[in-house]
């Protein structure tokens, strides 16, 4: 978790606002630690996170509380990964999970997904003694655009964050945590790029339109730098309650070992 | 002009806020809805794109009887097995009972938010038939719709604002608060009016509207700029003394000719030149006859 950051969004563990949509976006750099961030925010928040990990394994984010997370039963992970090889080579006593179907049928969408979402999210009833009460439920993907890349059509994934919005959002009032990364240059009205871009550009569009908060992670316009590794731009959607307008503001950041630091442009520690 | 629009749209009529991601239409589609409530209108609003409490968020309370918000957010494509509204049911029939289930007296104004979820969906074709069915059809008096242009190829896009009868693209503006609206109204004589203006918008969803973009003022407001020296800072001199300027303006180019000098050679004076010319007999050169001087 990285205490900047918190300062910058305004939010700690023990107060956030509920029911937002955070989109995470980078154009040509990484902004998989924004994930790490949120999944070590929302475990210190006492939350009960589903974790969709397309992208990596569990080992990835593993760290010690994360372990134990998975062990008491705060974090559900779903490892992409793993469930791709038991519907891609079935085998006789594996009892394959519906949630990556589409994996053989893409036109079937991504409704099996989001029903794994939603049995995760939506806590029972009927609880065991003793187990904990955890806070409010919470998604985290990573990442979106590698569905496109498996396949699934761009309006399919527009529909499944959509329905996951509608269920973590609006029913439960939890919060929801998405990652879309994009390849190219970002262009205004050139239809004729390749239509890989074009996919998650438009991807990266209409989840803009659905969020509450947008980070995004691109590099440096000037270049390679090594004491800042790029910039990140917040931008607060209207948030309910607040006069209309949308605030934005740019920040650049370095990632360390163990965390990273977040400054606002020009005051980054190698230059003052 | 985006003051009239939200005075009152005339029957039949379809308006278009277009929007994108740099801003959302949406605060400016809930003024119209604030207005048209002001204006004790019925209004029915297609919910797609967001919650029922979301878009509630900032209307006033007391306006709900005439309200009717048909949640399509969370089902919209029939996932959960008791969906409320579904894209499909978006048809001349479906939406004139959805309309007439109300039974109040005067026919509503209906609102799409979004247009777009709709368009992701169903084709342009079927989409603009239905639009235009429910416009002409009766049970519904106007239609508002959002549309967010950046998810949608030019081509849906240019369709669908074709079948407008106004039209708004909002852009944010230079200040924060502050955003530009463009908007094209077309009648029903056929003629169309565009305007831009810049307006902002308060908590309680009034519109005010600023000023328009002068253009003016991308112009370079500066005075003119002074005539740089090119004579200056040079390591050689091109100036000249007065003596040289003096010189200089007295001399006369050759090939330069003022019109005592053209008169003069035009009418040669006495005491010029003459050319006297005798004829001989070898230059008797008859043109019709060449061999005339042949002695046959």
């Amino acid at each position: 978790m990285f205490t900047e950051l918190n300062s910058i969004l305004n939010t700690s563990p023990d107060s956030f606002t509920r029911g937002e949509f955070i989109l995470v976006s980078d154009r040509q750099s990484d902004a998989s630690f924004l994930i790490h961030h949120f999944l070590s925010f929302y475990l210190r928040a006492r939350c009960k996170v589903c974790f969709l990990g397309l992208a990596q394994s569990f080992c990835h984010y593993s760290a010690v509380s994360q372990r134990l997370a998975k062990e008491k039963g705060q974090l559900v992970f779903f490892e992409g990964l793993k469930e791709c090889l038991s519907v891609l080579t079935p085998k006789e006593n594996n009892v394959e999970s519906e949630a990556m179907n589409f994996l053989r049928d893409p036109p079937v969408g991504l409704r099996s997904l989001y029903e794994f979402v939603r049995s995760s999210v939506i806590v029972s009833d009927n609880m065991e003694e003793g187990a904990e009460q955890w806070g409010p439920s919470v998604l985290l993907v990573d990442d979106l655009s590698v569905l496109l890349s498996l396949g699934v059509d761009v309006g399919a994934v527009l529909d499944f964050s959509h329905y996951c919005r509608a269920l973590v959002c609006s029913q439960v009032q939890g919060n929801m945590v998405m990652l879309v990364r994009c390849n190219g240059e970002e262009d205004d009205d050139d239809d004729d790029d390749d239509d890989g871009d074009v996919g998650s550009d438009v991807l990266l569009k209409g989840l803009t339109h659905q969020c509450n908060l947008h980070l995004h992670v691109q590099g440096l316009p000037t270049g390679y730098c090594k004491d800042i590794h790029g910039q990140m731009e917040v931008c607060w959607k209207r948030r309910q309650g607040d006069a209309p307008h949308m605030q934005k503001n740019l920040f650049q950041y370095k990632v360390y070992d163990k965390g990273a630091s977040f400054f606002a442009r020009g005051t980054s520690s190698a230059v003052l | 002009m985006l003051s009239e629009l939200l005075q009152g749209i005339e029957s039949g009529g379809f308006l278009i806020i277009r929007d994108s991601c740099r801003y959302s239409g949406r605060d400016l589609l809930k003024s119209f809805i604030t207005a048209a409530l002001n204006r004790e209108e019925v209004i029915h609003i297609l919910c797609f794109d967001v919650s029922e409490e979301e878009l509630k968020d900032g209307l006033k309370p007391s306006d709900t009887q005439r309200l009717h918000i048909h949640n399509a957010y969370s089902d919209p494509l029939g996932w959960t097995g008791h969906p409320n509204f579904t894209v499909q049911q978006f048809s001349l029939e479906d939406l004139t009972n959805l309309v007439k289930q109300t039974s109040q007296p005067k026919p509503a104004v209906l609102v799409i938010d979004s247009l777009s979820w709709i368009l992701r969906h169903k084709t342009p074709p079927a989409v603009c038939q239905t639009l235009q069915q429910l416009r002409k059809g009766g049970a519904v008096r106007a239609v508002i719709g959002l549309l967010h242009t950046d998810m949608h190829q030019r081509g849906t896009v240019g369709s669908v604002c074709h079948l407008a009868t106004s039209l708004i693209s909002v852009a944010p503006g230079v200040k924060g608060k502050e955003a530009v609206a463009r908007v094209t109204k077309r009648s029903k004589s056929g003629k169309v009016m565009q305007d831009e203006e810049i307006f902002c918008i308060a908590e309680d969803f009034t519109v005010t509207i600023l000023s328009k973009p002068s253009h003016a003022e991308h112009k370079t407001n500066s005075t003119e700029e002074e005539q740089t020296d090119p004579t200056a800072n040079l390591t050689f001199n091109l100036r000249l003394s007065d003596s040289e300027l003096e010189a200089k303006q007295k001399l006369t180019l050759p090939f330069v000719f003022s019109k005592e000098k053209k008169t003069a050679l035009l009418h040669p004076g006495p005491g010029s030149g003459r050319i006297l010319y005798e004829p001989d007999a070898n230059d008797d050169y008859d043109q019709e006859d060449p061999d005339d001087d042949l002695d046959v």
